[in-house]
């Protein structure tokens, strides 16, 4: 009947690591308005509901993770404890060894799965011995959760929270399905007070929740998948076989790319929690509006930027706080060292970090010297200045993105050499005759970015006036539309280089 | 209650005028113009030296707001 097999469906609900459980396949999506009716029944019941939406949380990581979910419970339990057992003391020592247990088995983990196999490597290329590589698969989120552990056990520790008598409530933030595989790295001390609010939203509120699902499945599927497959991996698998202008694109489509992949599936993982009648941290506020790179880190992954800014660069600060500006920067490029690392053991990664260290280093040696002479010719409120300060940040950043996309070391050097001895800007137009789609997609995003941010608060508005299902068909129409786009085929390779 | 002692070494590190602008104990470092992450340290240093006191990391990592830092002047300066 349909066509369907239905020995194949109970295998559907399990887990199966090459296609594992992510916000825009179908498949959640089924499951998600299954748990929001469920929800909205319960939503009388504050134990049930929390109850229905911890156990749906488990079976997504299950569907996302597989059997790593024990670590990730083993990580809530354990934490629990640490936290309780840290409020419970008054003797600052206690405190202190209970905090270093703590982050031995946090970090720890983090270390054994994420970088083991880059300092085993590294221990063989400087021939201070030669071991094998192990066979870690790394446990999908851990990153994430890890952190957001952490500022509950480090929040504690500050005095800035106490600690939850509640496992149940504790358990939840750290399970939160919206926000365990991509962020963002949400604070206990802002959730935990969410957990027991009664459950109701207002007009407002779903209509701000579709808005951010819809724009998150546009961003994500529509623009940056699209432009990936279409054209930027194209040209970073292979930077020598274009010229120095399509180069330059695709370092500019993967800084469209990165930004709308990341945070669309912020903007989804937002969504769905306050659906869910949780608030998340925002991630990212219009980040290629920065005029400097530390107002960059202001508006870029603002859960992670934040979260090292309190537990990293802060103390760092101060135990440097004697050597002046040497201090700050020394804490500085500490910081987007490990920020770099944070994204993966590589190379690449910590070059990237460190490089954006540089640039806050010298925007902070700059500051002074740029007050003067703004001051002196009373540029500071000018807007062609702003919109020049946009435009260097920007390149700024997507030149730092060169070493965070390339596949090694050596081809993004290839990218910039492209860019600055081959760039023949004739094959623009091949390129927007031979690309269309992907150059009008690269435009409208970039377009839709500067565009003022209540633009998408009126839009908002209005849809929260209209009627439910009004609102239903316009969500069924942009999924249609955004699958439509995933199942388009590939645009063919039109042209090689010239 | 914020003392003009301490006020005023805030407001030269900032270059502010002191009259111009209100700080009370529930004021937190952002609402004070250019109290930024980056210069927090000099503040500090700068209250450190004026009083002659040593602060501990953790002593002023846990200060959420001015009022807060005052309280650990104080208990400083009582020592």
């Amino acid at each position: 009947m349909f066509g369907i097999d239905f020995s194949k469906l109970p295998g559907l609900f399990l887990f199966d690591p090459n296609d594992p459980l992510l916000f825009g396949s179908s498949l959640f999506l089924f499951l998600f308005f299954a748990l929001l009716i469920f929800y909205r029944i319960f939503s009388k019941s504050n134990n049930t509901r929390i109850l229905v939406l911890i156990t749906f949380s488990l079976y997504f990581y299950y569907m996302a993770g597989g059997l790593f979910l024990l670590l990730l419970i083993l990580n809530a339990i354990l934490n629990f404890y640490f936290g309780k057992w840290m409020g419970a003391t008054n003797v600052d020592s206690k405190k202190r060894n209970f905090l270093w247990l703590a982050l031995l088995f946090n970090l720890g983990l983090l270390v054994y799965f994420k970088y083991s196999n880059f300092f085993i490597q590294l221990v063989n290329d400087i021939n201070l011995g030669q071991f094998e590589l192990l066979d870690i698969i790394l446990p999908i989120g851990i990153s994430f959760y890890t952190f957001k552990s952490l500022s509950y056990i480090l929040d504690i520790y500050l005095d800035a929270m106490e600690p939850t008598e509640s496992f149940r409530d504790y358990f939840l933030f750290v399970t939160f399905f919206p926000n365990i595989l991509s962020g963002p790295i949400d604070r206990a001390v802002k959730f935990l007070p969410q957990i027991n609010k009664s459950y109701s939203l207002t007009r407002k509120e779903i209509a701000m929740g579709l808005m951010l699902i819809m724009m998150g499945l546009i961003k994500k599927i529509m623009i940056a998948d699209y432009i990936n497959l279409n054209f930027v991996d194209r040209v970073f698998d292979s930077p020598v076989r274009f010229t120095g202008v399509e180069n330059l694109l695709a370092v500019y489509g993967y800084a469209l790319q990165l930004y709308c992949d990341f945070s669309g599936y912020s903007d989804i993982a937002i969504g769905i929690a306050l659906l869910l009648g949780f608030k998340l941290m925002e991630n990212f506020n219009y980040p290629y509006k920065a005029k400097s790179i530390s107002d960059f880190w202001k508006r870029w992954h603002i859960s992670l930027s934040s979260w090292l800014l309190d537990y990293v660069f802060r103390p760092l600060q101060m135990t440097f706080r004697n050597w002046g500006k040497a201090g700050n920067i020394t804490a500085l490029v500490i910081t987007f060292i490990l920020v770099g690392f944070w994204h993966g053991a590589s190379w690449a990664f910590l070059v990237w970090g460190l490089l954006h260290g540089l640039y806050m280093a010298v925007g902070l040696l700059l500051k002074g010297p740029k007050r003067k002479f703004y001051n002196k010719y009373n540029l500071t409120n000018s807007k062609v200045l702003g919109a020049i300060q946009i435009f260097i940040t920007f390149n700024l950043v997507a030149f730092s993105f060169i070493f965070f996309r390339a596949n090694n070391f050596e081809m993004a050097l290839d990218v910039i050499k492209q860019i600055l001895f081959f760039f023949k800007p004739g094959v623009f137009i091949q390129f927007v005759e031979g690309f269309t789609p992907t150059f009008i997609l690269i435009v409208l995003g970039f377009l839709f970015h500067f565009l003022p941010s209540s633009l998408g608060d009126k839009i908002t508005d209005e849809l929260s006036k209209m009627n439910i299902f009004v609102q239903a068909i316009i969500f069924t129409l942009v999924i249609w539309l955004v699958t439509q786009v995933q199942s388009a085929d590939l645009q063919p390779f039109i042209y090689f280089q010239f | 209650m914020i003392s003009d002692r301490l006020k005023k070494i805030i407001c030269n590190e900032l270059y502010l005028d002191p009259s111009s602008i209100e700080i009370n104990d529930e004021t937190q470092a952002p609402e004070v113009p250019g109290w930024d992450s980056l210069n927090h340290a000099n503040i500090i240093v700068a209250i450190e030296k004026d009083y002659g006191v040593r602060f501990k990391g953790l002593e002023i990592l846990k200060c959420n707001n001015v009022g807060a830092l005052q309280n650990l002047v104080d208990s400083k300066v009582s020592d």
